[in-house]
């Protein structure tokens, strides 16, 4: 033996290259605002003016209106169907410019609509629904005289108690160019890729199956416009999204539909996902009537079949089953940063380092706030610890087993807004994963049927070739682009208030929130 | 034992506990994970450094925060004490993670309560630094014989009414109390620990310490100190500091330690239910709660074995129906009893006892009901016995491997390996080496399952001498060399195996030897490499009869040839001329790693030295060399080496990987047109995801056998354990030649098996001891086959109908049609290829050639399933491989 010659190098060294990755050309998407109009004529208002038979039509509700709700097209005779999404309601009375009042022939009225008042629900009301819609339309925030609530939802718990200390005047003023919103993904340190993402949070799993291949292909290009990421969820990897590898997370799920060695060697990121926060313990299901040819193709199994995915990993029933299991897919993808998806046990925090020492990069804990329509309500937010409470513990005790700077710690399960984003960084989170709110932005309107092939009214969540055409991927890409905007937007304002430069400083300083339960501090600002 | 009794210790315990305030919450102390277990038992005592292999090698099933090891059987002057003093004196180690500790427990717990015939501490390396694995300071430990004085047990039997007891019983019982009434004190009710017992018992030690077990051996300096049984444990706890190994395992009840592999459901319940008992953990870990949970049932309750390990894992469904009545009747009155108390969840138990009125050790394995985790037993026979249970059987390998280095009548191979089926009729989930001594006073091993039935071993029993090199006259040399030289010249390596494969029950193991190594001898003509491996392999992977002689040395010694001839090959670091197929490359060279030149088609990796799993392991070493363009390859004396064939990604059609030696989990786990072939057994979580191609494995798979899997075509020579091809899609086709310990193809779902879809066929035959092909008893003896199964189908080879409906749960029996015959003929046809298993041994039955369709039964999924030929071209639009931006 000793007569050998051995070479310093390392194997890695001496590689070609260091991954079986088989290249498609990446497709640029840009990420610059273009306004994307609702899909549907007569969008959901909050407020309906009616017109009746006493117009004149002398114009005057259009010379007062500043919202361009009241338009006579050139050439028409009678004045179009008011646009009631863009009326701000009674409120312009204040300004003088209130129609209704105005009208020289009583023949305006205006009353609130009664399908806004069905819209919604506590966690989601109809104010954050119609305001994600105005981002995704716009890019930006939507203007502060229609007074949408998009900061926070109503349910009574969660973040919708937790409120920012904001400083009367920044302690410093910096201009919103100059601060940084990327986070990093990879801080073990290991000679895999240091990945970062430009804004702190990425859109999470939605297989194919569970939304439209639309619906994920807008997902995914509007996080390569970002450099930020989507996830495949679990149920195969369509070939329409090679384009955009090197923005896609794959996940290995529990029922490892659609997994190949060539899918989890395509992707930067690979998520296990041990359990979803909406429905912990019980596995993933996708009911028979979404399991479609198309479907069943990808995932390899007989059409209309309800596909069941356990709980647990058949092959993982402990914290060394998990390394093993980590092992296995960093071997077959070497450039691959790991992420764990875990619900939130009460011993979350045991979890979390358990996956840190097994050799995941990404710690990412999922609340019970979240899931879609087709998670079962008798699981959401019953089942497993609340998200703000498991995001300060895990986050603590993560410091104390003094890992916490090695490990990127993501939260997810009921993100709504940019607050929500911030709330739970502050708690200790390093970024988020979005959902919902990414298919609100789509046009859903929480109705809940997601579980159901033909029951999505909007094309989002659905199947059917049909119903999936009712949208485009142009159009739903941009919608997100500009839902991404708004709230970047909206989260830069919050670090200048704070005079963070980065969203990094913001990580943990509980000492700048607020639980409404527990304040007196009634004077708290949103 | 009367119920007085039993209420009376119940009583006194409940006490004991008021007395010292014990705390009644129940909670645990950390989450831990499924961790690594060995257990061995000798019929000679051997050294402790044999644990230390296995448990170097189990390192990736712990993390170094928490190793402990367990002894049960010394010899008495190594410990300096005489043979009466050994068999009679309690054995008490004591860990003070104080040092000042010390004075104060003698004085309270051991000076007034005990006569002490010796105490020692332990010796120890001086700079605990320098022993590699340790993570903080062991603890010293001391060791104490000890006897309770005549007057203080009196005392303690008259205070607590336990004159009915046996008196040596309620010694028992005062040592376990004093040893409860210590740790209390000086350990669980303190915010600052400082000591706690290890163990307490007959002739039986417990170290523990954090870091990896076998530091053990190198801190405490106990590799030669010599015992019957040996157990060892990696633990994993998730809790990063860790700064005193308490919580390791270990655990210890009087005259037992307990290992625990796995995490329970209901600890909360367990914990209830034993409070309820008047047993109060003080370690909060479910191995603790095990260990108690076992010495209640065995020490207070006086039940056999048997009841204890049906109480722990109660018999269920088809199993329970198929015990005979009066079984049932103990047994539901056990379950109505003591369900509470039973383990929820994966578990599997190993635990050395020392059964000391009965002059008798055991080692036994408890896996639970649903068998979530891994076990694998083994057993050794001979003029020296050894059995074994493991977590995993590259851990088997390692100990005999090692015992072997210094004792050549131990044979690396094991006569038997076999897994245990929880909660069964048939062998009810346990197996328990006994060992004592024979007519002659000589210790020996026997080994029984669950129901004491003993395990039949192979008849064979003709040991071949190692320590001796083979002679032969100069004639029968001359004969053996002509005999396999002129075979080599025509060059078919199935004639030339044929050949041996007929004479070899008539040859001695010298002959055997000697032809052997004549084979390894061709293979130095770089031309004759390849015909050479083929031999040597069919050698080793067919079942054929060897005569009187032992049928695992036979193995042994062409294992020994394979690695031989394996090592002979020319080095990838050394330059030379040469113009053979092969190249060998091993850890040292593997940077050599280059492009294959000139007629080298086959990469051969010697993968003993690779690290199981990271950049530095074989299956990394073997990605590299396949992206340079090497195609063949051969990795042999692998020692436990993970992921083997994965990692290639898609269009592998063209590789070879032939694997020989223990190999590890994850094997063929993504292969996607590849070929494997595993040389012997293979491990846990083998196939899963695989996409194509085809996977051969002469001998038993483990756990999870292709979960996931979408498809490939695989082929079993032996048994499958638990859960194999659990959710399954698309079209992996499997013959498996064995059985599967439960839930074959849940949640099956690969379509229409007459339109591309997939199916199992399952034989249910074995060789026996003379080669001869023989079907089981029951082809399927679990009670779940095809539950919840969506598509594909399942051939089971049962002329005998002994797998009834209430074995299947979502499926229903259907005809086997001759469409389905010629379906699964080719398969079969190619299993006889493989393994020398012929359809015509396959159809008959009771020496009766049969129809296919009376031998075989056909199970599909009950759900009347749509199949994918329903597919149209929209769907190929739908996920076409043009990107579409509208």
């Amino acid at each position: 033996m000793a007569s050998f010659s051995v070479p310093e190098k390392t194997i890695k060294d001496i590689l070609p290259e260091n991954t079986l990755k088989t290249i498609v050309p990446q497709e640029e998407v840009t990420r610059a605002v273009k306004t994307a109009p609702s899909r549907y004529r007569n969008e959901i208002a909050k407020f309906i003016v009616h017109r009746n038979l006493n117009c004149k039509r002398c114009g005057k509700c259009a010379e007062v209106c500043q919202y361009g709700v009241h338009v006579l097209k050139p050439g028409y005779k009678y004045f179009a169907e008011p646009k009631n999404h863009l009326c701000i309601g009674p409120s312009c009375e204040k300004t003088g410019n209130f129609c209704v009042a105005k009208c020289p022939n009583g023949a305006l009225q205006l009353k609130e609509n009664p399908l806004f008042k069905a819209l919604g629900d506590y966690r989601w009301p109809g104010d954050l629904i119609l305001a994600t819609w105005k981002m995704a339309e716009t890019g930006d925030v939507p203007p502060a005289e229609y007074g949408y609530e998009y900061n926070c939802g109503n349910s009574g718990g969660g973040f919708d108690r937790l409120r920012f200390k904001f400083p009367d005047k920044p302690p410093v003023k910096i201009d919103a160019d100059k601060i940084d919103t990327s986070i990093s993904l990879n801080k073990r340190g290991d000679g895999r890729p240091e990945i970062k993402i430009d804004v702190p949070w990425y859109g999470g799993g939605m297989s194919f199956g569970s939304v439209s291949n639309v619906t994920q292909l807008s997902k995914a290009r509007a996080a390569k416009a970002w450099n930020t990421f989507t996830c495949t969820g679990e149920g195969g990897y369509m070939e329409r999204m090679r384009p955009y590898d090197d923005h896609v997370i794959t996940q290995v799920a529990t029922g490892l539909f659609g997994v190949r060695e060539e899918t989890i060697q395509r992707v930067p990121i690979v998520e296990f996902k041990y359990a979803q926060g909406a429905k912990p313990g019980l596995g993933g299901h996708l009911l028979g009537d979404k399991n479609t040819p198309a479907v069943a193709k990808m995932r390899e199994a007989v059409v209309g079949i309800s596909l069941f995915s356990p709980f647990p990993f058949h092959s993982v029933y402990s914290i060394e089953d998990h390394q093993k299991h980590l092992d296995w897919i960093k071997h077959i993808n070497r450039r691959a940063l790991i992420s764990t998806k875990v619900s939130t046990p009460t011993d979350v925090d045991m979890v979390a380092v358990g996956s840190y020492s097994a050799g995941t990069h990404i710690v990412h804990i999922d609340g019970g706030y979240g899931g879609t329509g087709a998670a079962p309500d008798i699981a959401k937010k019953n089942i497993a610890m609340p998200i703000e409470y498991a995001i300060g513990r895990v986050h603590k005790f993560l410091a104390d087993e003094g890992v916490r700077d090695k490990v990127t710690l993501i939260a997810s399960g009921g993100i709504r807004s940019a607050h929500d984003v911030a709330k739970a960084i502050a708690l200790g989170a390093d970024g988020v994963v979005i959902g919902t709110v990414e298919l609100v932005a789509l046009g859903c309107v929480r109705c809940s049927r997601c579980e159901s092939g033909r029951g999505c009214p909007r094309g989002i969540a659905t199947t059917d070739p049909e119903l999936a055409a009712k949208m485009n991927i142009e159009w739903g890409t941009q919608r997100i682009i500009n839902l991404y905007n708004a709230w970047r937007k909206v989260l830069v304002g919050i670090l200048q208030r704070f005079g963070m430069k980065s969203v990094t400083e913001l990580r943990g300083r509980t000492d700048l929130l607020m639980h409404l339960d527990y304040t007196n501090d009634v004077g708290a600002k949103k | 034992m009367n119920e007085k009794i039993i209420k009376q210790l119940a009583y006194s315990r409940k006490q004991l506990a008021e007395k010292l305030n014990h705390s009644s919450d129940i909670r645990k102390e950390a989450e831990e994970g499924g961790c690594g277990v060995v257990g061995f038992c000798c019929s000679e005592p051997v050294p402790g450094k044999h644990i230390y292999e296995p448990s170097r090698q189990m390192h990736n099933r712990g993390n170094g925060k928490g190793g402990g090891i367990a002894a049960v059987g010394f010899v008495p002057e190594q410990l300096g004490v005489s043979r009466e003093v050994l068999d009679n004196h309690y054995m008490l180690h004591v860990a003070f993670l104080d040092d000042k500790a010390q004075p104060e427990i003698e004085k309270q717990f051991i000076t007034p309560n005990f006569d002490v015939a010796k105490s020692t501490m332990l010796d120890k390396v001086d700079d605990w630094k320098t022993v590699p694995g340790l993570e903080v300071k062991p603890p010293d430990v001391c060791r104490y014989f000890v006897r309770v004085k005549p007057k203080v047990l009196d005392a303690f039997i008259a205070k607590n009414n336990l004159q009915a007891l046996d008196r040596s019983e309620a010694e028992d019982e005062f040592i376990n109390q004093n040893s409860f009434s210590l740790n209390q004190k000086y350990y669980a009710s303190l915010g600052e620990k400082r000591a706690f017992v290890l163990s307490h018992g007959h002739n039986i030690m417990i170290l523990k310490v954090v870091g990896f077990a076998e530091a053990i051996v190198k801190y405490y300096k106990i590799e030669d100190l010599c015992a019957y049984e040996w157990i060892a444990h990696q633990r994993f706890p998730t809790k990063g500091r860790v700064w005193h190994p308490g919580g390791a395992h270990p655990f210890a009840a009087i005259d037992m330690a307990l290992v625990h592999n796995g995490d329970f459901a209901n600890y909360h319940s367990v914990t209830e239910y034993l409070k309820q008992r008047n047993i109060y953990p003080q370690f909060l870990t479910d191995t603790e709660v095990s260990a108690l949970l076992f010495d209640l049932l065995s020490r207070t309750y006086h039940y056999p074995l048997e009841y204890i390990i049906e109480a722990l894992a109660p018999t269920t469904e088809l199993d329970f129906d198929r015990l005979d009545e009066e079984k049932q009747k103990i047994y539901r009155d056990i379950q109505a009893t003591h369900i509470h108390g039973s383990p929820d969840g994966p578990w599997f138990f190993i635990i050395a006892r020392n059964i000391a009125r009965e002059r008798k050790f055991q080692l036994m394995g408890i896996t639970d009901t649903a068998m979530l985790r891994p076990q694998v037993f083994a057993f050794c026979d001979g003029e020296v016995q050894v059995g074994l249970i493991c977590s995993e059987k590259q851990a088997i390998d390692a100990t005999l491997h090692s015992l072997s280095k210094d004792d050549k009548r131990i044979c690396p191979v094991a006569d038997k390996y076999w897994n245990a089926r929880g909660g069964s009729y048939n062998d009810g989930g346990s197996f328990i080496f006994n060992l004592e001594k024979d007519s002659a006073g000589k210790m020996r091993i026997s080994c029984t399952d669950k129901f004491g039935r003993a395990v039949p071993m192979p008849t064979a029993a003709e040991p071949c001498d190692f320590s001796q090199e083979p002679s032969l006259s100069s004639e029968d040399e001359e004969e053996i060399q002509t005999l396999i030289g002129e075979r080599f010249v025509s060059g078919n390596g199935m004639a030339i195996f044929e050949m041996i494969r007929d004479v070899v029950h008539e040859w001695t193991f010298d002959e055997f030897r000697f032809a052997c190594r004549q084979i390894v001898n061709q293979a130095k003509d770089p031309h004759k490499a390849t015909l050479a491996i083929e031999v040597l392999t069919l050698l080793n992977d067919r079942r054929y009869s060897t005569g009187s002689k032992k049928r695992s040395h036979i193995l042994h010694i062409v294992r020994g040839e394979l690695n031989l001839l394996f090592w002979n090959i020319p080095n990838i670091g050394v330059k030379n001329s040469y113009d053979g197929n092969h190249r060998l490359i091993d850890f040292e060279t593997r940077g050599n790693l280059r492009e294959p030149q000139a007629n080298e088609t086959t990469l051969v990796i010697d993968a003993a030295n690779f690290a199981p799993e990271g950049d530095d392991c074989d299956a990394a070493l073997l990605v590299d060399a396949y992206i340079k363009g090497w195609r063949r390859f051969i990795s042999f004396n692998c020692i436990g080496q993970r992921f083997i064939g994965c990692g290639l990604g898609p269009d592998t059609d063209d590789v070879t990987i032939d694997v020989y030696g223990s190999s590890g989990d994850y094997l063929a786990s993504g292969i996607d047109g590849l070929t494997i072939n595993v040389h012997g057994n293979a491990q846990d979580q083998v196939g899963q995801i695989t996409k194509r191609g085809k996977l051969v494995i002469h001998g038993d798979v483990g756990q999870t056998f292709m979960y996931g899997a979408k498809g490939a075509s695989v082929y079993v020579l032996g048994n499958a354990a638990g859960r194999p091809l659990i959710n399954s899609v698309g079209r992996p086709k499997v013959v498996i030649n064995g059985t599967c310990l439960d839930f074959l193809a849940e949640s099956f779902m690969a379509g229409d098996p007459h339109n591309g879809g997939g199916f199992v066929i399952l034989n249910g035959v074995k060789f026996d001891d003379e080669g001869k092909l023989v079907a089981l008893q029951q082809p399927y003896p679990g009670s779940n086959i095809f539950s919840l199964a969506s598509g594909g189908a399942i051939f089971v080879r049962d002329p005998n109908k002994t797998l009834v409906d209430q074995q299947l749960n979502g499926g229903f029996f259907a005809k086997v049609t001759d469409e389905d015959w010629e379906l699964i003929l080719p398969y079969l046809k190619e299993n006889e290829q493989l393994f020398g298993i012929t359809i015509e041994q396959l159809l008959t039955v009771n020496n009766e050639r049969c129809e296919p369709t009376e031998v075989y039964r056909k199970v599909v999924p009950a759900i009347a399933a749509k199949v994918v030929s329903e597919e149209t071209d929209d769907v190929e639009a739908e996920l076409s491989e043009e990107p579409i931006v509208k």
